[in-house]
C-alpha cells in the first residue's frame, strides 16, 4: 500500500472534540457520567423544524421521524436544562477561558463578539433538538516537521445525550453527558501526507492536555476528512487512538483510488473500525442547520479577559520537559512528575531548597513508597503532604533536619504527626540510623540489631521506640 | 459608513484588519454590532468600528409569501384557527435573524396530523400580542372574533392559540364573557418555540384539533399532561393556572380535575360535561375595569385599599392566608377598619386564598370570624384570577347583586364542587 501522497492529491483535515474538564455548559450540573439506576425516565418526540427556505422537505423529514419515540434516563445530577424544561443559563466562563487557553496556544485570533448557535440535530441525542455551539476563535496553526498546518476554526459546544439502547420504535439516551462542554478543533484541509496527519493530532492532543480537559477513554473524539485528485471528501468519524490513524487513511486511500477509477466517488461519513478499515454509516449530511441561541445573549469576549487568560498560560509538556531537565533531573523522574502533574509544584519548592533531586523525589517516589508503607491511596497521601506541608519540612532541611531526614519525617505526617514533633531529631536519627544498619549488615536478627541501635544511642531513646523502627523497617 | 445601507438578509463582504467576511447581515439588537451569519451557519459579530471596507454583494430577495391552499376532507370536522401570539405564534427567521408570526403553513407543518383530525378552514389572526401585554380590550376582542364562527353551522370548532403568561385570565374571561356555548373551544399554548424540533407545540395543536372535533361544548385549555409528549389533558378554563415558569406541563388545574385525557387520535372524556347543541350563543362583554387584585402580606400597610378607593377602583380581591385570614387587631397593620370602611363606602371587597389550593373557610379561627364582620365576600376555592375577572364582570352589570352574583354559579360549570 505504497502510496505517493504528492501525487494523488492527499489533503487531509482534521475535527477533535475534547470534553472540557468542568460543570456542563449551560447549568451549574455536575459533569458526572453515570452507571447507576436513573431516577425517572421522561419520553419525548421531535418534531419536522419548518425550513428555512424551504429547501427541506418537511413532509418527508416528518414521515421519517414520526413514530420515533425518546426516552431519556434522568439522574439527580441533570436538571431542567438537560431535560429541555429550562431555558439555558449562562456560558460556563471556565469552560469558555479553557477554550481561550486552547485558542492562544495555537495563535488563534480570538472573535471578540460572537452568538451562541443552535445547530439543528433530531436524532435524538439531544433533547432540545439541536446542539448549542459557539465559534470562539479561527485562524491558527500547528507546526509540524512537514510546515505549518492551518486551525479553521475553535468552537465551544455542548456533548450530547448517550445512547443507551434502540429498537425500532424507540430509543433510549442517559442525560448524564448532555451538555458537559466540548471544544472542537477544525485544522484546514492541508495536511498532506498520513503521518502529518497523526502529527498534527498529537500536537493537538498535546495542546489540549496541558488544559484543563478531561482524560480517558471516550472524552476525545477524531474524525478525519480525507479526499485525493478526483475523488470527493469522505469523513472517517471515531478513532480513539492516534495509532491507527496513518493505517486507516491509507486504506481508505486505496479505496478512494477504486472509486475514482470505477468513477462512483460519494461525500460520505464512514466509521473507523479498530482493523485500520472503515465502514459505511451515512451520506455527508448537508451544510450544518443553524440558527441563534435567542435564550442567552451575544458572547462579548473582552480584551480584560483574553488577558487573563495568556497571563495564566499552560505549560505544554514538551516545554516542561526541557524545564524538568534543565535541573538535570533523570528521565524517570521528570517522567513521574509529569504524569502526576506536579511541574507546579517543583517550581514552587525549588524556589525552598536548591536540590531538585530531593524535591523531585519529595513529590514522587517518597509518596509512592509512604503509600505503600502505610497502607494508604496513593491520593490520601498527595493530599496530606501537599505543597505547603512539603515547603514546610523542606525549610527546615540543613536547620532542625537533613536532607536524609525528609522521607522520614514524611512518613510520620502522613502516620499523622504535628509537623514539629515530626521533625525532632532524635526520632529522625533513629529510623535513618537502622535503615542504615540494616543496609550494612544484613540478615542479623531483630535482637542483634535491638542491641546495635541501643548501644548506638545510649539511653536517648526507648527500647519500644526502636522496636517499633525495626519492626516498621524489617517487614 | 456602508454599513448603513444593509438590510437583513443581504449577503455581504467586510474587510477587518484580521480577515474579510463574506456572510448573510442579519437584524442586530446593538446598532454597533454587524451580525453576520457566515457559510458555516455560524453568527458572529463585527464592531462598526472594526470594518475598514463594506460591500453588497447580493441585495436580499423579499420572501415570497405562499398562499397555502387550505384543503378540505368532507368526512372530517371543519376547525378554525385563531393566532394571539405568544411564543407558539412567532417564529425565528433564520435568514434575516428577526422574529415573524405564524402562519398557516407553520402550523401545519408543526403538526401535520392536524390535517388527518379536520379541516382547518380558516386562521384568524385579531391581533398579535405577548399575552403579558393584553388587557380587558383583548379579552373582548377575541370573544367578538369567535362569535360568528359559534354562529356557522359548517364551523365545529375553535383553537384559539395564546402566549402562555396570562393565558389562564384569557380562559376565564372568554368563558364569562360567551354565554350558551354551543361547540367546544380550545385554547393552546406552547413553551418551547415552534422552531425548535422539541416544541410542545405539535402535541398541544394535536390534542386541541381532537379537542375542537369533539362533543364537549366548553372552553378547555389545552396542554401537555406531564413531562412527556405524550399526552394532553383538557383543563376547564376557570380552575387552570400557570405554575410553572417554563415547564411543558406548566398549566395545572387547581381545585378539579380534568375533563378530558387527549393523545394523538384519541380523547378519553373522565367527567360529565356539556355537549354541543343548536344553542345561538350571545357574547355579555360589559367589563368594570377598576377591580384588582391584593396579595396579603405580613407587615403590609392597609391603607392600599384607600389608595384604590382614591383611584376610583369599585372592587378588590384579598389574596387572604391560610383560611382566609388578614392581619387582625393584635396585628400592627390591622387591615379590619380599613376592608369595613371601604365596603360601607361601597367597594365590593373578595377574599380568596394565597394558599392557591385549597377553600376559605372564616369560621376555624377568630381572626377569620372578624374578618366576616367587615362585609367581605369569602370565594370558597375560587381561583384569585378567575376571582379577579369574575368581579370585574360582575361589576361590568349595573344592576346585579355583587354578592349574589359572585357566589351564584354562573357560567356552566359550577365554581364550587
Amino acid at each position: 500500500m505504497e502510496h505517493d501522497y504528492k501525487k494523488i492529491g492527499l489533503k487531509i483535515g482534521l475535527e477533535i472534540h475534547q470534553q472540557l474538564n468542568t460543570r456542563k455548559l449551560f447549568c451549574d450540573c455536575p459533569s458526572i457520567l453515570r452507571n447507576d439506576e436513573p431516577e425517572y425516565t421522561v419520553e419525548r418526540t421531535l418534531n419536522p423544524v419548518v425550513g428555512e427556505t424551504g429547501e427541506i422537505d418537511v413532509a418527508a423529514a416528518h414521515e421519517k421521524m414520526k413514530n420515533k419515540t425518546f426516552i431519556y434516563q434522568v439522574y439527580d445530577t441533570n436538571c431542567l436544562v438537560e431535560l429541555d424544561e429550562s431555558p439555558p443559563g449562562k456560558i460556563n466562563i471556565d469552560a469558555l477561558k479553557i477554550v481561550l487557553q486552547i485558542a492562544e496556544l495555537f495563535k488563534c485570533k480570538i472573535f471578540p463578539i460572537t452568538q451562541v448557535m443552535r445547530k439543528t440535530v433530531v436524532d435524538g441525542t439531544n433533547t432540545s433538538g439541536f446542539q448549542r455551539t459557539v465559534l470562539v476563535a479561527h485562524d491558527g496553526y500547528v507546526e509540524t516537521g512537514e510546515g505549518k498546518v492551518g486551525i479553521e476554526t475553535i468552537a465551544l459546544e455542548e456533548d450530547s445525550a448517550r445512547k443507551v439502547s434502540e429498537d425500532e420504535k424507540t430509543k433510549t439516551f442517559k442525560l448524564d453527558r448532555l451538555g458537559i462542554p466540548l471544544v472542537e478543533i477544525t485544522t484546514k484541509p492541508e495536511i498532506y501526507s498520513p503521518g502529518q496527519g497523526k502529527e498534527v493530532a498529537l500536537k493537538i492532543g498535546e495542546v489540549l492536555r496541558a488544559c484543563n480537559v478531561k482524560r480517558g477513554i471516550g472524552t476525545i473524539r477524531q474524525d478525519v476528512n480525507i479526499s485525493i485528485k478526483g475523488s470527493k471528501r469522505v469523513e472517517i468519524k471515531g478513532f480513539q487512538d492516534t495509532k491507527m490513524m496513518v493505517k486507516t487513511i491509507d486504506t481508505e486511500i486505496s479505496r478512494q483510488e477504486e472509486c475514482v477509477e470505477n468513477g462512483e466517488c460519494k461525500n460520505e461519513v464512514r466509521g473507523a473500525l479498530p482493523d485500520g478499515s472503515s465502514k459505511f454509516q451515512r451520506p455527508m449530511p448537508g451544510a450544518a442547520r443553524m440558527y441563534p441561541e435567542t435564550d442567552v445573549p451575544l458572547l462579548k469576549i473582552s480584551r480584560e479577559l483574553i488577558n487573563e487568560v495568556k497571563k495564566n498560560l499552560p505549560k505544554l509538556v514538551s516545554e516542561h520537559k526541557s524545564y524538568l531537565s534543565e535541573f538535570g533531573l533523570n528521565d524517570e523522574l521528570v517522567k513521574l512528575i509529569l504524569k502526576q502533574g506536579k511541574v507546579e509544584d517543583f517550581k514552587t519548592l525549588s524556589k525552598v531548597i536548591e536540590s531538585p533531586e530531593l524535591i523531585a523525589k519529595s513529590l514522587t517516589l517518597f509518596q509512592k513508597e509512604i503509600a505503600r508503607k502505610e497502607g494508604k491511596s496513593l491520593i490520601e497521601v498527595n493530599e496530606i503532604l501537599n505543597a505547603h506541608v512539603l515547603e514546610a519540612i523542606l525549610e527546615e532541611v540543613g536547620k532542625k533536619i537533613s536532607k536524609n531526614d525528609v522521607r522520614t519525617v514524611m512518613q510520620k505526617v502522613v502516620r499523622g504527626e504535628a509537623l514539629d514533633e515530626a521533625m525532632e531529631k532524635s526520632d529522625v536519627d533513629l529510623r535513618e540510623e537502622v535503615e542504615k544498619l540494616v543496609r550494612e549488615k544484613p540478615g542479623l536478627s531483630t535482637g542483634a540489631y535491638m542491641g546495635l541501635v541501643m548501644g548506638k544511642f545510649k539511653g536517648k531513646v526507648s527500647g519500644k521506640e526502636v522496636a517499633d523502627v525495626l519492626g516498621e523497617v524489617l517487614f | 459608513m456602508k454599513t448603513k445601507t444593509f438590510a437583513p438578509g443581504d449577503r455581504v463582504a467586510l474587510q477587518t484588519k484580521s480577515k474579510l467576511w463574506k456572510g448573510y447581515v442579519l437584524e442586530s439588537h446593538d446598532s454597533e454590532v454587524i451580525l453576520l451569519k457566515l457559510e458555516s451557519g455560524y453568527n458572529i459579530g463585527i464592531r462598526e468600528g472594526e470594518i475598514l471596507d463594506a460591500k453588497v454583494l447580493e441585495k436580499a430577495k423579499p420572501k415570497e409569501k405562499k398562499e397555502v391552499v387550505l384543503e378540505k376532507n368532507t368526512k372530517l370536522k371543519n376547525v378554525v384557527i385563531i393566532i394571539t401570539g405568544g411564543t407558539i405564534s412567532s417564529r425565528l427567521d433564520p435568514k434575516s435573524g428577526g422574529v415573524i408570526p405564524t402562519d398557516a403553513e407553520d402550523i401545519l407543518n408543526i403538526a401535520p396530523e392536524i390535517k388527518e383530525i379536520c379541516n382547518v378552514v380558516k386562521i384568524d389572526t385579531p391581533f398579535m400580542k405577548f399575552s403579558e401585554d393584553m388587557d380587558p380590550k383583548d379579552w373582548r376582542k377575541l370573544a367578538e372574533t369567535c362569535e360568528p364562527y359559534l354562529n356557522d353551522e359548517s364551523v365545529d370548532g375553535i383553537i384559539i392559540t395564546h402566549g402562555t403568561d396570562t393565558l389562564h385570565y384569557t380562559s376565564v374571561a372568554l368563558s364569562f364573557f360567551i354565554r350558551d356555548l354551543n361547540k367546544p373551544i380550545a385554547i393552546t399554548y406552547s413553551q418551547r418555540s415552534i422552531d425548535r424540533a422539541s416544541t410542545d407545540a405539535a402535541l398541544n395543536l394535536i390534542c386541541s384539533a381532537e379537542y375542537a372535533t369533539s362533543d364537549i361544548a366548553e372552553i378547555a385549555l389545552i396542554g401537555h399532561k406531564n413531562s412527556d409528549d405524550k399526552s394532553c389533558i383538557a383543563m376547564p378554563a376557570k380552575r387552570v393556572r400557570k405554575l410553572h415558569t417554563s415547564r411543558r406541563d406548566a398549566f395545572k388545574i387547581v381545585n378539579d380535575t380534568p375533563l378530558a385525557e387527549i393523545t394523538s387520535g384519541k380523547i378519553k372524556i373522565l367527567k360529565t360535561f356539556n355537549a354541543r347543541s343548536n344553542k345561538k350563543p350571545k357574547l355579555d362583554t360589559k367589563f368594570q375595569e377598576k377591580v384588582s387584585l391584593i396579595k396579603v402580606h405580613p407587615g403590609q400597610d392597609p391603607s392600599i385599599i384607600e389608595y384604590y378607593e382614591q383611584q376610583g377602583y369599585k372592587g378588590l380581591i384579598l389574596e387572604t392566608t391560610g383560611l382566609g385570614q388578614v392581619p387582625g387587631k393584635s396585628s400592627s397593620t390591622n387591615w379590619l377598619p380599613k376592608i369595613k370602611k371601604a365596603i360601607q363606602n361601597g367597594m365590593v371587597i373578595c377574599a380568596t386564598a394565597q394558599t392557591i389550593y385549597g377553600r376559605l373557610n372564616p369560621n376555624v379561627y377568630s381572626s377569620g370570624r372578624e374578618l366576616q364582620k367587615t362585609g367581605i365576600i369569602f370565594l370558597e376555592d375560587m381561583l384569585s384570577e378567575t376571582a379577579l375577572i369574575k368581579l370585574g364582570w360582575v361589576l361590568g352589570h349595573k344592576n346585579w347583586n355583587p354578592k349574589e352574583k359572585m357566589l351564584e354559579n354562573v357560567s356552566n360549570r359550577l365554581d364550587k364542587k
